[in-house]
């Protein structure tokens, strides 16, 4: 068994205990944030609803490559965040796998802000971002663009907070100030991440699915 | 020799075999959402993309995120989420799509 003592923190007398506590904490903000995403995907669903065809049309408007690579870029960086946390947990001398996992977590994480960038430039010089030059005259087409710019940049946010959490975490590690074995804090940021992974997973099909066929 | 010792330790590789075995089951879905978006099926092609959504979703949540594996507390505190989503999108939906119809 690896030492952990370090890791233990007030007011918890053992690993295990913080370690449960951790968990529990961090599931019960994810579930708050289900329902903060999930609020706006029903607003979404509900205009949609309303608007059918104009959705479809201002869908269509979206570059379908950068969502694709977006999503397949975050669906990688679940993979090597999953390694790094499960190679933590396991207790066993994974040290340079941990901090490279980490390091490739963040720089896809990166990655993914970059391709929104290339993408955020499009949009905005296709005057898809609703006001008086608005380039589609379907009733219906800005909000679904309302929606696709508060949606993305309210994701973009919690991604960065992921990308600065992970940092820290590989910044410390490598350092040596934070013991990376055993350490539930790489646990609760990897369910962070996957959680800001799942709620791209269920944006790809709503902003750039429809319309295509 | 204890019990212990005699378990075979984990590895690097067995860690990845097997999560790259689901980052590959992942990515299969997004290449099928993306070819079923293409698919003229109506209201079904929608549905589609939201089920395979709902697939991906699950594979990340019980492996990545190893809930199949967690304690009943965490499953309550995850379950709660979708139960007041679920009751969210329910009322909502029952009223928006009676008044629609109804014009």
């Amino acid at each position: 068994m690896s030492d952990t003592s370090g890791l233990l923190k007030e007011p918890w007398q053992r690993l295990s205990r913080q370690r449960d506590a951790g968990q529990f904490g961090i599931w019960v903000f994810l579930a708050s944030e289900v329902l903060f995403f999930g609020a706006l995907m029903l607003t979404y669903t509900v205009c949609r609803v309303e608007h059918m065809e104009a959705f479809a049309a201002a869908a269509r408007e979206t570059n379908i490559w950068y969502g694709t690579i977006n999503t397949a870029i975050l669906l990688t960086s679940s993979l090597t965040m999953a390694v790094a946390s499960q190679a933590a947990a396991s207790g066993e001398p994974f040290r340079r796998l941990i901090l490279w996992c980490l390091l490739a977590t963040a720089a896809l994480g990166l990655a993914f802000l970059v391709v929104k960038g290339f993408e955020y430039k499009e949009d905005i010089e296709k005057h898809l971002v609703p006001d008086a030059h608005f380039a589609l005259k379907q009733v219906g087409a800005q909000l679904f663009y309302g929606l696709y710019w508060l949606v993305t940049g309210v994701h973009a946010v919690h991604l960065t907070i992921g990308i600065i959490l992970v940092l820290r975490l590989a910044f410390l590690g490598s350092l040596g100030e934070l013991q990376l074995r055993e350490n539930p804090e790489l646990e609760v940021t990897g369910l962070y991440w996957h959680l800001v992974d799942i709620v791209w997973i269920f944006l790809y099909p709503l902003i750039y699915l429809p319309g295509r066929s | 020799m204890t019990a212990r010792d005699a378990k075979p330790s984990l590895t690097a590789w067995s860690l990845w075999r097997r999560n790259g075995g689901i980052w590959a089951a992942l990515m299969l879905l997004l290449a099928a959402s993306l070819t079923f978006a293409y698919i003229p099926m109506g209201l079904l092609t929608s549905v589609v993309g939201i089920v395979i959504a709902v697939i991906k979703a699950s594979l990340v949540v019980l492996l990545f995120m190893e809930l199949f594996r967690s304690k009943t507390l965490v499953h309550l505190a995850a379950l709660s989420g979708i139960v007041f989503l679920a009751a969210l999108f329910a009322l909502t939906l029952a009223d928006v799509l009676t008044r629609l119809r109804s014009g």
